[in-house]
């Protein structure tokens, strides 16, 4: 469970990252971002990410960061497909993902009580 | 300043990648297999396919050490070593072996094994001589046909060159973050750029390390100085010196029996609680000079070599052990080899490592495609000696490599299990359909050419596990309804591999005839112009 949240985050965060960018946003909402919203994005991501990261590392100890490093890989390839063939399951697909963190979190939650 | 560094990195990555791409296309295709070696071994072993993994593994351990030593002394008494190989997570059957004398001239005692079911304790029906996962281990860091040393200089020279490649890669991706999500599609030459860039850029970090530690696992060939110059024997001494042996027993003469094997185990668990313990060597059996060597599972830890303990086989006292805890240049130097070869990684992070060395294969591949479309563009579509020979270089390599993969398992199935030289023969078929493909290759390299290849290679993936089921008792189904989880996913990912190519086949299709539209559109055009 704690690989899912961990790669959840991890795509979450690079889903951010690109939507950071003007032309992904705009792909997506139509309009183009905000200084703001961009800003905003791009922290959530960094945060996200080094979640990610702490996760991995906490739970597997020496293969941690080779985790990560796949979790990041397998998350850019996910996001370049969706972003740039099928567009229109972006947003799905985002809710999807964020539904993933929160039941994957809430479930490690439980299972620690 | 800054445009000449930035023109002679491009130089620097074009000429570096494009002198080794076919090489090291070959070393990360056969290190992407090569970290499913347990699982190409099973797969090419019938024997052994319907042994289940064991549910209590640790704990049976004990016994099957004892029945090992008790099966070993009444077969092979006087045998110069026995081993015992036990079921590992990705192994899931038993050894008990024993050496023959080694015959005059032989550099290695040749083992006679017996498999068992770690279940029944029954032996398996006997096994067919295969190479198995070995072969694409032993090709991703030595080659092949060309002697051990010799094929690891190549390796090392060619992964220098792919270190230089991705670090100047990186400097002269100008819009490495800009364009991380950008795949543009059907622009030429742009949209393999893009898939270069991507494909570099989505595993860059599996990229680095894995080279970087690929060059590592070799540094004492590289850089073997400061061994030569500390140790009297060189090299041997220094490994001597890193590896435990026993010098304690050593000069003991006469025979005497072996300790019973329990007092040792004893010894092993009170050190090690939970020991995975996963081979037991004994060397000089019933001799006073014997050892019992016991290797356990480094776990999660990042570790290339298994601890062990060395015992005295006479008298049960310890004489030799790994350290503990290693020293900081041990420590760095097996983690870098662990992370490299990845052993002892969960199956999860082990899809990791393959989807990074797939990225790796298109990275190189679409690397050396892109040159050759660049070439052929400015040249207007002639080509020299040079971009000949590159293009049939790429043709043969990228396509020939599945080819000839499929060959080495189909060969596996059909070949007599009695042959003689059977694993051998398997290599054969291996470099012979490569062969084929690269004697195509000279002939012709056009698009005909590719999709008439890519067609063979849906074929051939397609029979992989056709063929499966028509020679062995099991087939895509039936180990998908008894969750023989390796057979299905293996059979799987060759149909899947089957599926892309026969899309790649109908994709250059249609790209066929749209440039024979466009052609035909631009000589009517002109046609049209002349008789205005």
């Amino acid at each position: 469970m704690i690989d899912l949240l961990s790669f959840s985050l991890c795509l979450f965060a690079f889903n951010g990252f690109a939507l950071a960018k003007p032309a992904h946003f705009k792909t997506v909402f139509t309009t183009r971002p905000s200084k703001l919203q961009s800003n905003l994005l791009l922290i959530v991501s960094w945060i996200s990410i080094l979640l990610s990261l702490l996760f991995c590392v906490v739970t597997q100890q020496g293969y941690g960061a080779l985790l990560f490093c796949g979790f990041m890989g397998l998350s850019v390839l996910i996001i370049t497909i969706f972003y740039n063939f099928i567009e229109k399951l972006i947003k799905p697909f985002s809710f999807l993902n964020m539904l993933l963190i929160g039941s994957s979190g809430l479930l490690l939650i439980v299972n620690s009580l | 300043m800054k445009d000449s560094f930035f023109r002679s990195m491009t130089w620097l990555h074009t000429w570096v990648g494009l002198l080794t791409c076919w090489i090291i296309y070959v070393i990360f295709f056969a290190g992407t297999a090569s970290f499913f070696r347990d699982e190409i071994n099973l797969r090419n072993q019938p024997a052994i396919h319907n042994v289940q993994a064991q549910t209590d593994r640790v704990a049976a351990q004990r016994q099957q050490i004892i029945k090992g030593f008790d099966y070993l002394n009444q077969h092979a008494a006087n045998s110069p070593s026995w081993r015992i190989t036990l079921p590992e997570e990705r192994i899931p059957y038993l050894v008990y072996g024993y050496a023959k004398p080694k015959e005059p001239g032989q550099r290695r005692s040749q083992f006679v094994n017996t498999q068992l079911n770690p279940n029944t304790m029954q032996a398996l029906p006997p096994f067919v001589e295969t190479k198995g996962g070995n072969f694409f281990y032993r090709l991703h860091y030595q080659l092949y046909y060309l002697d051990a040393i010799t094929g690891r200089w190549v390796v090392c020279f060619a992964s220098f060159f792919m270190l230089l490649a991705i670090i100047s890669g990186v400097v002269i991706h100008k819009r490495i973050f800009k364009d991380m999500f950008t795949f543009r599609r059907n622009k030429g030459t742009r949209s393999w750029l893009d898939a270069h860039n991507l494909s570099s850029v989505l595993a860059l970090p599996f990229h680095l390390m894995i080279t970087y530690t690929g060059i590592i696992t070799l540094i004492f060939m590289l850089f073997p100085y400061p061994a030569l110059t500390t140790y009297d024997k060189g090299m041997r001494g220094f490994f001597n010196d890193v590896t435990p042996s026993n010098n304690v027993t050593n000069n003991a003469q006469g025979s005497a029996d072996l300790l019973p094997i329990n007092t040792i185990l004893d010894h092993v668990y009170t050190k090690w609680p939970s020991a995975d313990i996963t081979r037991v060597q004994v060397s000089k059996p019933n001799m006073a000079a014997s050892t019992v060597t016991v290797l356990v599972s480094p776990a999660k830890a990042l570790r290339d070599q298994s601890p062990r303990l060395l015992f005295s086989g006479a008298t049960g006292k310890l004489v030799a052990q790994t350290d503990d805890e290693l020293s900081s240049s041990k420590a760095l130097y097996e983690s870098l080899n662990s992370m490299h070869t990845g052993r002892f990684a969960t199956p999860l992070l082990r899809w990791l490592y393959v989807l990074g060395g797939i990225a790796g294969c298109v990275m190189i591949g679409s690397g050396c495609i892109m040159w050759a479309k660049r070439i052929r563009e400015r040249n207007k579509g002639k080509a020299s000696f040079g971009l000949q020979l590159v293009e049939g270089l790429n043709l043969a390599t990228i396509m020939g490599l599945p080819l000839a993969t499929c060959a080495f398992f189909i060969a596996n199935r059909l070949l007599s299990p009695t042959l003689a030289g059977r694993g051998e023969k398997e290599v054969t078929a291996f470099f012979l359909a490569w062969l084929v493909v690269a004697l195509m290759a000279l002939l012709k390299r056009d698009r005909l050419q590719w999709r008439v290849m890519a067609a063979i290679n849906a074929l051939a993936c397609l029979s992989v596990p056709a063929i499966n089921a028509l020679t062995t008792q099991g087939n895509i189904v039936s180990y998908l309804l008894n969750k023989q989880w390796v057979l299905f996913i293996f059979d799987a990912v060759f149909l899947l591999f089957s599926i892309l190519f026969l899309v790649q086949t109908e994709k250059l299709r249609t790209a066929s005839s749209a440039s024979k539209k466009t052609a035909n559109n631009l000589t009517n055009n002109k046609k049209r112009q002349k008789h205005d």
